[in-house]
């Protein structure tokens, strides 16, 4: 059983990339379905998203298309059906590994930034930033690492402009500045890819526009970026544009 | 790492962890209270047995017990006795100096015949007197209505010799309970109303009694005059209403079971040889060390040898009964079997009683924590989204539960402690009106709350105005409570035995319900957490 498993995709797909392709993370026809009671919803059916090393890659999609869908599996939040299709990161397959690594692989590789921002309320905006920090840390290494961390993360914070924010709690903070510290959170632990999964969905034009500069400046610096949004415009400011539809990602442009 | 900072937070900065630590200080303290009222009232039960009689009884109602006073002797001889002590007891009437209408008032009681010195080697009997003269200590923090503070260390020989130095006459010591005259204060202590006048030992009282060994005919009762030297409080209700200590002699006079000349039946004036004086009782105490069981076994084999010896003596018309003729050697828990069956039944009962106290509390913290764990949810999807593992989520939880345990019930420790140590002052408080300043208060605060709801109507907020009418509510409530309130005594000592409640705090018990408590409270917050931890997290994004 589950040799067949095992087999099926390579009989559609190599089993790692081909030599030479700079594709940092790739998803090769993936499947998900969910279940609502005794129906099966089918939501990804056989979607394929190659991401290059550097690039900012927007994912367009109508509202309820499966975006967020998509990027849970890439960030490993989420399994895909099992038995189809397979995702990489670097080459190798995410799907087979040990649930440390599965962890190590959110804490490091990957950054998550959500549409509601996703903020621990009790915590200050400092102590939001550095948690993925702390996760591994036994109490005796976190002394020993505690000034590195907390300069990273107040550097961090101080060039989204919340340098006089530390000390304050989530609520207080108005949408766009929680979203900056959810992707100061983000990029702590310095990750190979930014998720992003409608980081301006909740804001107005401007404030959104700000969040997408901080972005951009991010990208710039050659930080690989996957955006999924349902706004062409916002979609816009990527470097590449494919869309969801049908449960398929369809190139565009 | 970051479960430290997160439980220090979860802590820190919410009002939901101090109600779950009043909550878990509230069941603690609820369950550590009431199991040690009630097993200290058992252990009162228990320990009043044995200074109310010793730990062995030697018991012949009627006929009584004759050449005690050799038996005594073997008895003290054996290793596994302290002291023994004889007593005859009986029922009476005593005449008190106290006026009912026109007549003195009596009242029934039941009296023993003692040999002091030996008697309060056996039980407690010294230690139960009250009327003594107060050292310098109690006489610093005695009421100023105490008759004490006035005494001489007379008062006290005297109630030890039951002898009354003045007037050289033998004395009688009464319960505190058996006059009527006798006030027990709030403060604790006894005051004899008309303020002290109706102190006894400064009146003669008259016993009447019928006396138990007749020969036959119509019987006369025996009455005596006895100066009341001091009283007793044995602590046990019951006891204290009825029982009156007497000398030995007077007892057996009354009782006629001194020392008589035996005639010969056919000729009533030739007499054939003398009629031992008797006693109806021998209290024995074990030596240290020794159970009432091991004594009691004891003490059979030595009366069965003493017995046997006296029938091969010829030159006694009376010997002792052997223990077919109704002579009963028992430990006092057997004596008391019918005092002690129902309580000891009472204890089941409250055993499964404490139980569902225990389950309802183990129910509530484990909701509380149900609840605080749930709406962390979303919490533990963006923890697991930052690279948290299952096991460090559910270590949040855990600690937190433990630390919320620990002070919970270090808190209901104190608490129980204060309320266990002070719970007579505290039923004193209730058993009376509630004093002016206390509704006056209360009114005073309906008041300020009525007010601070009519000042909230102006502004737009709807929940002051709620908050503050429910206040204004509460405090009026509260004041006409306090208004109305009559002292109400709920530890009633004619029903519970004994005049006061219980206040030691158990301690094993007391170790058990904060284990308890603690254990609780980490599974409470340990279970859901497990639970929380294991949901996709992405569910547990999407929950709001
Ligand atoms: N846990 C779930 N159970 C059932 N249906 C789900 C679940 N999660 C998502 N869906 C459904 O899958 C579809 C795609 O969801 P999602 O990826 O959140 O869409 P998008 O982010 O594009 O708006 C939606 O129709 C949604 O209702
Ligand atoms: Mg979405």
């Amino acid at each position: 059983m589950s040799e067949t498993r095992r087999t099926t995709p390579t009989t559609t797909a190599p089993p790692t990339q081909p030599a030479g392709a700079d594709f940092i993370l790739r998803a090769h026809d993936v499947y998900k379905t969910y279940r609502m009671g005794r129906v099966d919803v089918p939501v990804l059916k056989g979607a394929s998203i190659d991401v290059k090393q550097g690039e900012w890659i927007a994912v367009l999609g109508a509202s309820g298309c499966g975006k967020s869908t998509l990027l849970h599996l890439l960030g490993d939040l989420d399994q895909s059906d099992p038995g189809k299709g397979e995702i990489f990161f670097e080459g190798e397959p995410i799907n087979r590994r040990t649930r440390s690594q599965r962890n190590l692989y959110r804490n490091r590789t990957v950054g998550f930034v959500f549409q509601f921002y996703h903020l621990l309320p009790e915590l200050n905006v400092l102590e939001n930033t550095f948690i993925p920090a702390l996760v591994g840390l036994t109490r005796f290494s976190y002394y020993a690492k505690r000034q590195e961390i907390h300069r990273r993360a107040e550097e961090l914070l101080q060039s989204f402009g919340l340098g006089d924010r530390l000390k304050h709690r989530p609520q207080e903070l108005s949408g766009g500045e929680r979203q900056r510290v959810a992707i100061a959170r983000a990029l702590m632990n310095q990750p190979r890819v930014l998720l992003a999964d409608e980081p301006t969905g909740n804001l107005d034009e401007n404030t959104g526009g700000e969040i997408l500069d901080l972005l951009a400046e991010q990208h710039r610096a050659g930080l690989t970026i996957v955006m999924v949004t349902h706004d062409r415009s916002i979609a816009g400011r990527a470097d590449r544009i494919v869309e969801l539809s049908q449960g398929r990602v369809v190139t565009i442009d | 790492m970051y479960h430290v900072v997160l439980t220090n937070r979860y802590l820190t900065s919410r009002v939901i962890p101090l109600i779950a630590v009043g909550a878990v200080a509230l069941c603690a303290a609820l369950v550590m209270i009431v199991v040690s009222v009630m097993s200290g009232f058992l252990d009162m039960v228990r320990d009043s047995g044995r200074t109310l009689m010793g730990d062995v009884v030697i018991e012949l109602a009627v006929e009584g017990i004759p050449y005690y006073e050799d038996l005594i002797k073997r008895i003290e001889a054996l290793d596994e006795s302290e002291a023994a002590s004889p007593l005859v007891d009986s029922f009476g009437m005593l005449q008190m100096p106290y006026p009912q209408g026109d007549n003195k008032q009596s009242e029934y009681v039941q009296f023993w015949g003692i040999e002091p010195e030996s008697f309060a080697r056996v039980t407690g009997y010294a230690d139960t007197l009250y009327w003594r003269e107060l050292d310098d200590q109690e006489r610093r923090t005695a009421p100023q209505w105490d008759l004490r503070r006035q005494l001489t260390p007379q008062v006290l020989k005297d109630g030890l010799t039951l002898h009354d130095s003045r007037s050289d006459r033998p004395g009688i010591v009464l319960g505190m309970h058996v006059s009527k005259a006798n006030e027990r204060m709030p403060e604790g202590g006894y005051h004899p109303m008309g303020d002290g006048y109706w102190w006894m030992p400064a009146f003669d009282v008259t016993l009447v009694t019928i006396p138990t060994r007749t020969i036959g005919g119509q019987v006369e009762p025996e009455s005596f005059i006895f100066p009341v030297v001091n009283e007793f409080v044995s602590g046990v209700f019951q006891i204290d209403d009825v029982r009156v200590k007497i000398p030995l002699e007077v007892g057996q006079r009354m009782l006629h079971l001194d020392e008589a000349e035996l005639v010969d039946p056919d000729d009533p004036f030739t007499v054939i040889g003398t009629d031992p004086a008797r006693v109806s009782k021998i209290l024995i105490r074990a030596a240290d060390g020794v159970s009432p069981n091991q004594l009691r076994d004891r003490v059979i084999r030595l009366y069965d040898e003493w017995v046997m010896e006296y029938a091969e003596r010829d030159d006694l018309i009376v010997t002792p009964p052997t223990r077919e003729f109704g002579l009963s050697i028992r430990t006092w828990e057997q004596v008391q079997a019918r005092f002690i069956g129902p309580v000891e039944k009472e204890r089941d009962l409250m055993r499964i009683l404490f139980s569902i106290v225990y389950v309802v509390c183990a129910a509530l913290v484990l909701t509380i924590f149900w609840a605080i764990v749930h709406e962390k949810t979303r919490d533990i999807g963006i923890l697991r989204s930052v690279g948290c593992s299952r096991i460090g989520i559910s270590l949040i939880f855990l600690r937190y539960g433990l630390v919320i345990g620990v002070l919970g019930s270090v808190l209901g420790l104190i608490l129980a402690f204060i309320i266990v140590r002070n719970v007579n002052t505290i039923h004193d408080a209730i058993g009376r009106d509630a004093p002016v300043w206390s509704w006056v208060t209360a009114f005073g605060f309906a008041a300020v709350s009525l007010m601070m709801t009519i000042l909230a109507t102006r502004r737009e907020h709807m929940l002051p105005v709620v908050l503050w009418s429910l206040g204004t509510i509460a405090m009026f409530g509260l004041g006409i409570i306090l208004l109305f309130h009559r002292g109400t005594l709920v530890w009633d000592p004619t029903v519970y035995y004994f005049d006061a409640i219980p206040n030691t705090l158990d301690v094993p018990n007391a170790i058990v319900t904060i284990i308890g408590a603690i254990l609780f409270s980490v599974l409470g917050a340990f279970i859901p957490a497990a639970k929380a931890a294991d949901t996709d997290p992405v569910e547990a994004l999407r929950y709001e």
